[in-house]
């Protein structure tokens, strides 16, 4: 499964445009971004409801493939910009944590 | 009695969000600039700029209070401020051997190096000091802290990330000997706690745009304690 993919499929919206596409090769669930930073994996998506900026900052650092911030959690200007500089897909979702999961493993196989 | 400022929540060139040009010295000239008498150093879970933090203060003639901004495992961020660069540096040395981290590439964040007194860097910390947590809960804090003569202040309480209300949704128990707020908060939220205001800068010209102000017989750490015991502080949010 490819972000682009995974946007369409899981019908979720992009909080910016213009990302490269690239390979998802899993996910991870979390809150607590010292714990994603500790065991999530290159190439993961990140299910979270922590919409802010150095959520972004994680994904950099653990090279993850993008971000879904869920249960439509509003996503804060300078985590848009963040996101945008450092060229992170960021896409907010209705679903809550479990649901998205549950979908990601069903669309995707993971 | 007079009545002093202190800014207890500054960062400098060690904290990965803090600028290089955060040297202790840059901060203590800022600090004597703004018109505050007592400064803290609060590193994220590091303190070992502390040594040049104290000689920084002593030419600018300023009280210096050396902390610690620890992450809780509920990754709650903690003031933990101590009276002496011995006891700070070990308490801080400590939390960043408890600090579960890998080794990162700094391009994202910047160095985290700390420097001499004559501003020469000294080395570099190769854990990332924030976005990671140590494994010491908000209740181990306290005696953690007070045990080695220190005190308790959790931080930027009302703020969504890393502020004790946003990742619990309530104020734990305590003891504290103060909270910190970044804007006036009802007091349901704060009580029985006093508040104290601080920047939270992470460049020398942000110090002392929130501050606390105290009376005291003089401006040192014991001094701050009582005035804080006492109820003789006052939180200022806008002193630009």
């Amino acid at each position: 499964m490819t972000i682009k993919e995974l946007q369409t499929d899981m019908n979720c919206r992009a909080v910016w445009n213009g990302w490269e596409d690239r390979e998802v090769t899993g996910a991870y669930t979390s809150d607590l971004l010292s714990d994603v930073m500790a065991r999530s994996e290159e190439g993961q998506v990140l299910i979270t409801i922590q919409a802010h900026k150095n959520t972004v900052a994680v994904a950099v650092l653990k090279d993850l493939s993008g971000i879904i911030t869920a249960s439509n959690r509003p996503v804060p200007d300078d985590m848009i910009e963040t996101a945008r500089d450092e060229e992170i897909p960021v896409f907010v979702t209705d679903n809550n944590q479990y649901e998205t999961g549950w979908r990601l493993h069903e669309l995707g196989g993971f | 009695m007079s009545t002093f400022r202190a800014d207890l929540h500054i960062h400098s060139c060690l904290s990965p969000c803090g600028e290089l040009s955060a040297s202790p010295r840059a901060i203590a000239r800022s600090a004597r600039e703004r018109g505050l008498h007592l400064i803290a150093l609060t590193d994220h879970n590091s303190a070992r700029n502390a040594p040049a933090f104290a000689a920084a203060c002593r030419s600018e003639g300023l009280a210096a209070v050396f902390g610690i901004e620890i992450t809780t495992r509920e990754e709650v961020h903690a003031l933990t401020l101590f009276p002496t660069v011995k006891t700070a540096l070990e308490a801080g040395d400590e939390a960043y051997e408890r600090l579960e981290s890998e080794p990162f590439d700094p391009g994202f964040f910047g160095d985290q190096v700390w420097v001499d007194e004559n501003e020469e860097i000294e080395g570099m910390l190769d854990k990332l000091c924030i976005l990671c947590a140590t494994d010491l809960s908000l209740d181990d804090l306290g005696p953690w802290c007070r045990s080695r003569g220190g005190i308790l202040i959790p931080a930027h309480i009302d703020r969504p990330a890393f502020g004790v209300l946003g990742q619990l949704g309530f104020l734990p128990e305590g003891p504290f000997e103060a909270v910190e707020c970044t804007e006036p908060l009802s007091e349901d939220l704060t009580d029985p706690w006093p508040v104290i205001a601080s920047s939270d800068a992470h460049r020398p010209e942000d110090i002392g745009c929130r501050c606390l102000e105290f009376e005291a017989p003089e401006a040192d750490f014991e001094a701050l304690v009582m005035a804080l015991e006492s109820g003789k502080t006052r939180a200022l949010y806008g002193n630009k």
